[in-house]
């Protein structure tokens, strides 16, 4: 099967292609999905890019080994990746909390270079340290829904909880973010005007 | 919803934005360890639908056609044995006695072809 880049091809067919042998389907699948399942992981993981990437493939060999046996229809690769994905840095968070509890709540204050006029980055990293003090289930779905693009029902899935339970955490984690950040909006530069 | 409510959801929107741009991306090294497990994990090429197996008799069959076939020939080959046995004689009269010379009592005169020919013999010696 020929693919391109811009292929709208779905990830199930790219991925039952791949049950059938289909290399190129796995090089399509790699590129598409390495990028979310990386995001997702190093914001669930406090910003720890190589723990997240050791997630990220480890995630991804999940999947090419559940591929011959894929049932479709019954899950979104994405949703089935991002349960995955949780399942692994809950339980690296649970072990790194037994060692050192800091190293996840970093505080906001902590974020590199919290001054007035802070580049968009600094505004990024200021946000993974808010969030970084979240409850894990907050985080995920704050996560999930505003940087990954997820739909709610989507989030649900990943969670294992109904979908307004899913709108009630977004809604505290929001609240929660607010607060937390809204200390910092002049420092960070945030223009309201 | 207030003034503060909205510059706040304005605000967080702006973290999310920068959060968006601030996505990891991932390095060539991760890509390639993924695809070296991809490459490492890949089940055999599904096998192109090959037809099954088929017996001899299956094979005879399929080459003269099927079943119609069979039942055209069948029906050939009875017909051949019944002129085989029954018509020999007539067989070799039409060909004239060629088939089996000298076997026949029916070989060809004049008259067989042309009847009138021996009446008009009689007719000549009637009138001469």
């Amino acid at each position: 099967m020929a693919f391109d880049a811009n292929s709208d091809v779905t990830d199930e067919a790219l991925l039952v292609a791949y049950g059938n042998g289909d290399a190129e389907a796995a090089a399509m699948l790699t590129m598409r999905l390495t990028p979310r399942v990386l995001g997702f992981a190093a914001r669930m993981l406090g910003g720890d890019r190589a723990e997240a990437e050791d997630v990220a493939q480890e995630a991804m060999l999940r999947l090419w080994k559940v591929a011959p046996d894929w049932r479709q229809g019954e899950a979104k690769v994405t949703t089935w990746l991002y349960r995955v994905v949780k399942n692994l840095c809950t339980d690296r968070l649970r072990k790194r909390r037994g060692v050192d509890i800091d190293a996840i709540a970093e505080p906001a204050d902590d974020a590199p270079g919290a001054v007035a006029g802070m580049i968009e980055a600094d505004r990024a990293a200021a946000l993974q340290a808010a969030l970084n003090q979240l409850p894990d289930r907050q985080r995920i779905a704050v996560t999930l829904r505003h940087l990954d693009g997820a739909s709610n029902p989507e989030i649900a899935e990943v969670l294992e909880i109904s979908v307004e339970a899913v709108e009630s955490l977004t809604a505290r984690g929001k609240r929660a973010l607010k607060a937390i950040l809204a200390g910092k909006r002049e420092e960070l530069g945030y223009d309201e005007h | 919803m207030t003034n503060t409510d909205r510059d706040d959801d304005k605000m967080l929107e702006s973290f999310f934005e920068a959060g968006r741009a601030d996505a990891p991306v991932p390095s060539q090294d991760l890509m390639a360890r993924i695809l070296a497990d991809a490459q490492a994990n890949m089940p055999a090429p599904a096998p192109i639908a090959t037809p099954a197996r088929r017996g001899l008799l299956a094979g005879l069959l399929a080459a003269v056609g099927g079943w119609p076939s069979v039942a055209t020939m069948a029906t050939a080959a009875v017909a051949g044995v019944w002129l085989g046995f029954v018509q020999p004689d007539a067989l070799n009269s039409l060909s004239g006695g060629t088939l089996l010379p000298g076997s026949t009592a029916t070989a060809y005169e004049v008259d067989d072809l042309i009847p009138s020919y021996g009446s008009f013999d009689v007719l000549l010696t009637e009138e001469g």
